[in-house]
């Protein structure tokens, strides 16, 4: 059976928490996991004294365990790329690109009438 | 609520003869009658008790029990004048008592005194002295005579809430005014006697016992010696007091240094020691912060922390293990545990 690395949603309504899990694919979303390899809030939080307002996330990884599981095999869920992704320990998905500039047509040399 | 009886209790017989014996209907009864229906002890069958709540009872008019008397007696004479708070200060029951004093809120219990609080020119004045001239928090501890955790806590309050004037955040200082104006104040303006003890030393409960330590008549036992005989993590009273810089402070004075230099001594010591314990923080502080690997994208910043997941116990359900845990239940909403949270972060 396929093993998946992906998150199972504890926490309350209206405020989720997730565990990163190593399980097998056709297990229910929060059953017993083969391994919980790290949590992750997705509520983005202040820091207490900073004024500037950005907003961060907490993870909490093992990154050696999920290093394992993805050179055994494991496959991560899109959710579960874009956090592992972070860390480089598979490539990201989705790649930020620079929008492509049109680049501008050549006007013909118009030959100078004599 | 009055008490419910069952409807087999009542049958439509026994209302009609109810009804057929009461002298007068409910209509032409005389209209000062109260309003208000409450239990009646006095009445022979359960049916006249249910009938007490109808639009249509026949029964007697309802007779206030002694407490529901004297209670509205109280709120006509000396209860009057607490139907609306006014003046400048508490006004406890114990006012409407010629000997009870103002700081009685409960007659019936003597001992429960109301304190002074922080008055909110007291605490800008606190706030003033830590955030804008810069006096370390046991100077000023020792200068107002409140707590150095009380200082720490008002300066805290007092930065959320000018952050929260700044974002202009919804505040409830209307109320918060109306509250103030009913409590006892401190302005901690040098007229009263000092605020609260500020140097007083924890007596821890190992302390208590009585204990028999053979010493040597040659041998010099100190404070330091009988915390060890306690047990070996009992501090002595000196190192457990908050401002020991106070005490310094006074021995200074005592051995003949001029009172100036002495507080002159004191505020730098004071400073120093406040330096170090922020330097040791930022240090616990950064080395936490290191650990974790910062990832910023447009929108968030993600903090990374690496732990090992291996620590989980024995079967897998150790309580400081990471993430949530299973067949374990999660008491969070569980009644009578404590959730305030102990720390300050």
């Amino acid at each position: 059976m396929v093993v998946k690395i992906r998150l199972a949603r504890f926490g309350r309504t209206n405020s989720p928490f997730y565990n990163i899990v190593v399980a097998h694919a056709r297990t229910a979303r929060n059953s017993r996991p083969l391994e919980v390899i790290g949590t992750y809030d997705p509520v983005p939080k202040k820091d207490t004294y900073d004024e500037s307002g950005r907003l961060h996330k907490d993870i909490k990884l093992d990154v050696t365990r999920a290093k394992y599981w993805i050179g055994v095999g494991a496959q991560p869920t899109e959710t579960a790329t874009r956090l592992l992704s972070m860390v480089g320990i598979v490539e990201p998905k989705h790649q930020k690109t620079p929008p492509r500039k049109s680049t501008p047509k050549k006007e013909k040399a118009v030959p100078a009438q004599a | 609520m009055p008490p419910r009886i069952r409807s087999s209790n009542c049958p439509p017989q026994q209302l009609l003869l109810n009804y057929l014996d009461a002298p007068l209907p409910s209509s032409l009864l005389p209209l000062h009658r109260p309003a208000v229906a409450s239990s009646t002890p006095s009445l022979p069958s359960p049916c006249r008790r249910q009938q007490q709540t109808s639009s249509f009872s026949t029964s007697q008019p309802l007779e206030m029990t002694k407490p529901q008397r004297e209670f509205r007696l109280f709120l006509k004479r000396a209860g009057k004048q607490f139907e609306k708070h006014e003046g400048n200060g508490p006004m406890y029951l114990s006012l409407a008592k010629p000997e009870g004093g103002n700081n009685t809120p409960f007659p019936s219990n003597k001992m429960f005194k109301s304190e002074p609080v922080l008055s909110s020119r007291a605490r800008q004045m606190i706030w003033e002295a830590v955030m804008l001239q810069g006096m370390p928090l046991k100077a000023v501890s020792a200068q107002y005579h409140v707590d150095m955790r009380r200082v720490a806590a008002v300066v805290r309050l007092m930065e959320i809430e000018k952050r929260m004037e700044k974002e202009n955040a919804p505040m409830a200082i209307p109320y918060a005014r109306a509250v103030e104006k009913m409590l006892p104040r401190a302005n901690l303006m040098g007229e009263e006697e000092p605020f609260e003890p500020i140097n007083d030393v924890h007596v821890h409960s190992f302390t208590m016992q009585q204990l028999f330590v053979p010493v040597s008549e040659s041998r010099e036992f100190t404070r330091k010696d009988a915390a060890k005989a306690f047990g070996d993590h009992i501090l002595p009273p000196d190192h457990k007091m908050r401002i020991p810089e106070l005490v310094k402070m006074e021995r200074d004075i005592l051995s003949g240094v001029p009172q100036a230099q002495a507080e002159k001594d004191f505020l730098a010591r004071t400073r120093e020691s406040e330096r170090l314990f922020a330097e040791s923080q930022k240090y616990v502080a950064a080395k936490k912060e290191a650990k974790k690997l910062k990832v910023d994208t447009e929108r968030f910043e993600f903090r990374i922390e690496k732990f090992n997941s291996q620590a989980v116990g024995k079967r897998g359900r150790a309580r400081n293990a990471v993430g949530w845990r299973y067949g374990v239940p999660f008491n969070d909403r569980q009644k009578g545990l404590y959730k305030i949270p102990t720390s300050v972060g």
